[in-house]
């Protein structure tokens, strides 16, 4: 195939240009990082909402499932780094088979209030187990292992710097992982259902069968991002499971694009670090970003990625154009 | 089950609550045939279309394919057993390209094959030729890199029809082909179907009266849920009972 479609060729090269730029160009190195755990979350949305079109409201569930069975491995159990962040990803998987195989019984209205609820439960759920979940405290002294493969430490991780270089090495391995599943035999009937799921069931797919499994790759990859996001702060907060945080990843995922996994990078940028960058002058900045979600909605339908791209085409083709003329006046 | 018949329904019978849109209707669809179900409007057609394609399960009565019962068998499995359906409405993948619509119906007929999310969707050839196949079959060749929902209307209805080709189906089951299209456009389907008659079964619900008389091998009559006569062109053409039904004699309507 061409090289849009090859998964390590067209936008995984801008993803990559992308990882290494961000931390020399913004504040700080941990900015960098927050931004790329959301980008993964806003990729795992993005495979439900943008490829799939499927509105879950579920996502914080999976964050903070990630989040809470990493910590509790690593800080009873004393799971290293990579087997807990295993532990996370099975969990979130775990956890969006149980919401997807209910939720998608429903479709349109039915199904994003299903997972609505489920995002409730969750809360209420994490809130009561107190002794586990710490409650409203969240989960202190989350600790950040090492990075140790095949008996040798390649590095402890503790500086800001060395964490922000394994959390891009994950990403990478996620965002080409993304790219494979979405140009594959699967990836192709998750599209074929969000354009037509009568046709798609008519063809010859269970399209349930398809759905739950696009779920349980989002709550993987969710719950990694839930992980990595309590190894930053060695905290997991309880608003991981809060319904804002489902909130937050769809919004990032709508904002940066929807059908775009570059786009989640981009998502996630812009909702990061206005939060940084506003809540420091303006304790009331959610109302600037409840603006900016509805700009985007009415005046950039495909998002900041699809602004970009359409603007590219635009200069390219004024170029075009300004050639043209420069030869006819010749 | 006897051999000559692809497709056998008894007694088959579907309610809506006190209504009944289909009676009892004895239906037996011969191997190879183009086979047209025409009646009035309300005579049951779409409804027993319905129950064939397993969208609505049927209230009594039984379906058997290829001597195997399917009567309650979901929609979808029964790609995999050899049916495949058009809708009269024209349902497509509207933002996806003209070849990739073609390539996912054909991929459907593997059914849950195609959760494979760790390859290349191109991988599997098979697929990639049926495409091919169907598109040079509904002469749209062309305009394989078009997107579905920008092609006129005549060639989405034939798009419609290869799209339920791509399932490599023995039974084609199609629902009003025609449905909306212009009279210019109405040659290009008829002789489409003629030509898919060569090598499938077709069932088909038409209005177009011209298409149904010159294409069809057999001809059922639907009236009132039930069969009103079953025959040959000739035979459905000359009969008394079918124009009544038509012309609403019996004061029924």
């Amino acid at each position: 195939m061409n090289k849009s479609t090859s998964i390590f060729g067209g936008v995984t090269i801008i993803a990559l240009a992308l990882i290494v730029l961000m931390p020399i160009l913004l504040p700080s190195v941990t900015l960098a990082t927050e931004i790329l755990i959301f980008a993964l979350a806003a990729l795992a949305c993005n495979l439900l909402l943008g490829y799939t079109g499927l509105l879950s409201f579920g996502q914080g569930i999976f964050f903070g499932g990630g989040a809470y069975s990493a910590s509790l491995v690593m800080l009873h159990l004393d799971f290293g780094l990579i087997s807990a962040l295993i532990t996370a990803i099975l969990v979130g998987a775990s956890l969006a088979l149980i919401v997807g195989a209910l939720a998608i019984r429903r479709t349109g209205i039915y199904f994003v209030m299903l997972t609505l609820s489920f995002s409730q439960m969750a809360y209420f759920l994490a809130y009561t187990f107190s002794d586990w979940t710490g409650g409203d405290n969240g989960l202190l002294d989350v600790p950040r292992p090492a990075l140790t493969l095949f008996g040798i430490t390649i590095s402890d991780l503790q500086s800001s710097e060395a964490f922000y270089i394994f959390v891009a090495a994950v990403f990478a391995i996620v965002f080409v992982f993304a790219r494979r599943v979405i140009h594959s035999p699967f990836g192709t009937t998750l599209v074929a259902i969000r354009e037509n799921e009568g046709r798609s069931s008519a063809v010859g797919f269970s399209t349930n069968h398809f759905k739950l499994v696009a779920f349980v790759i989002s709550g993987a990859i969710t719950g990694l991002a839930g992980a990595l996001y309590a190894m930053l702060l060695n905290f997991a907060p309880l608003s991981n499971v809060e319904l804002l945080m489902s909130e937050n990843i769809l919004i990032m995922t709508i904002i940066g694009g929807t059908g775009s996994l570059i786009g989640s990078i981009f998502g996630a940028g812009a909702i990061v670090m206005m939060g940084d960058l506003l809540s420091s002058i303006w304790p009331r900045w959610m109302m600037i970003l409840g603006a900016a979600l509805i700009a985007v909605v009415l005046f950039l339908p495909g998002g900041l990625w699809g602004g970009i791209i359409s603007l590219t085409s635009k200069l390219s083709s004024i170029k075009v154009k300004k050639n043209l003329t420069s030869e006819v006046t010749k | 089950m006897s051999s000559n018949y692809l497709l056998e329904t008894s007694g088959l019978g579907l309610d809506y609550g006190a209504f009944s849109a289909v009676g009892h209707v004895d239906l037996k669809i011969k191997k190879g045939s183009i086979h047209t179900v025409i009646g009035p409007n309300g005579a049951g057609k779409t409804s027993l279309f319905h129950c064939l394609t397993g969208e609505r399960k049927p209230t009594r009565g039984s379906i058997h394919f290829n001597g195997e019962n399917l009567t309650y068998l979901a929609a979808h499995k029964r790609v995999s057993k050899g049916m495949s359906r058009s809708f009269q409405v024209t349902s497509l993948f509207q933002t996806l390209s003209v070849r990739e619509n073609l390539r996912i119906a054909a991929q459907g007929r593997g059914g849950l094959n195609a959760l494979k999310f760790w390859v290349p969707e191109t991988a599997d050839k098979t697929n990639i030729a049926k495409a091919n196949e169907v598109l040079e079959k509904i002469q749209l060749a062309a305009f394989a890199d078009k997107q579905a929902g920008e092609l006129s209307h005549g060639q989405q209805r034939v798009l419609e029809v290869g799209m339920a080709l791509c399932g490599s189906p023995s039974l084609l089951l199609l629902d009003e082909p025609t449905s909306g299209m212009g009279v210019d456009d109405i040659p290009i389907m008829t002789n489409l179907i003629s030509e898919l008659g060569k090598d499938h079964t077709v069932m088909l619900i038409e209005h177009n009266m011209r298409l149904v008389m010159s294409i069809s091998d057999r001809i059922t009559v639907m009236h009132q849920g039930n069969i009103l006569i079953e025959g040959s062109p000739e035979e459905v053409k000359g009969d008394e009972q079918v124009k009544k039904a038509y012309l609403g004699e019996s004061g029924s309507e």
